[in-house]
């Protein structure tokens, strides 16, 4: 069988809050309320600061710039490869540099 | 300072008029979030939310309450907000454990003793508060700010936004629920 409180150690219970003093806010709770406050504000204004948006930023910029290269590369490839299967003649030498004979004798 | 050039600087952004308000309220929305939460750390943040919440919606009090009423309300949502948060939590330990959660841990609560009660009362009052947690939400505000904030019925019911005879009753069924419970409770 359990053991009960006796009805004055009840009532004892009931009026142990009788003379309670309020708790006082920790020391320095304005210093800390407004350090707490403050970087949210912060992180309004200077998003762009922040590590992880740099991160972002930067690894585009390095992504584009890879992607760029390798896009001239591939351009570059074809062309000397186009170049190569149709060996030049000197038509297409003076075409390209527009020496055919209307244009020398002008 | 006066409550309304207290307001006005306030709301005008002023920042002596915010480190005004939080030396005035601060040890009541400390000590009514303490009596809610029994546990120091949380009663600190909760108090903190609190005046951040007061410093960006100044500008929507139209002084229909007085300013104290307006911050206990505040205080008191948070508090049992925080408490609902936490129970969730609580009931969902075990699968946030599983998963990670941001590796808080979910703890039980331990014994609390007021730093306000008098000693040869701790005792005793470490059992009242661990029954007090037991008690619906309502009756439990009622009670924390009528006896550890000892306010009077008129200023819980300004709180709580309800009658003096409502508060009266929630007290009178508070003390009841506590008596039943601490008939049950084994020492």
């Amino acid at each position: 069988m359990k053991n009960k409180f006796s009805e004055t150690k009840v009532l004892s219970i009931m009026e142990s809050l009788r003379g309670i003093q309020p708790a006082a806010a920790p020391d320095f709770f304005y210093a800390r309320l407004k350090g707490k406050m403050q970087p949210a504000e912060e992180k309004k204004t200077f998003f762009m600061l922040r590590p992880a948006f740099i991160t972002t930023a930067l690894s585009l910029f390095l992504i584009v710039n890879v992607f760029s290269l390798l896009n001239i590369n591939k351009e570059q490839k074809q062309h000397f490869s186009l170049q190569n299967k149709k060996p030049a003649t000197i038509e297409s030498f003076a075409k390209a540099y527009d020496l055919n004979t209307e244009s020398v004798y002008e | 300072m006066t409550e309304q050039e207290l307001l006005l600087g306030l709301q005008h952004g002023e920042e002596s008029a915010f480190k005004e308000l939080v030396t005035r309220f601060q040890d009541k929305v400390f000590n009514t979030a303490l009596g809610l939460l029994q546990h120091h750390t949380e009663a600190e943040d909760i108090a903190q939310e609190v005046f951040t919440q007061v410093y960006r919606s100044i500008q929507n009090f139209k002084g229909e309450s007085l300013l104290s009423t307006w911050i206990y309300r505040i205080t008191v949502t948070k508090s049992l907000d925080h408490l609902r948060s936490k129970k969730r939590k609580k009931r969902f330990g075990f699968l946030s454990s599983l998963f990670g959660d941001n590796n808080m841990p979910v703890y039980e609560l331990e014994d609390f003793n007021h730093p306000g009660v008098l000693q040869e009362k701790k005792e005793d009052a470490a059992i009242l508060f661990k029954m007090i947690e037991l008690l619906p939400q309502n009756q439990r505000t009622a009670f924390v700010l009528n006896k550890v904030e000892e306010l009077s019925y008129r200023e819980i019911a300004a709180i709580l936004n309800t009658t003096e005879s409502a508060v009266d009753s929630l007290l009178q069924r508070a003390k009841q629920n506590l008596r039943k419970k601490l008939n049950e409770f084994p020492p």
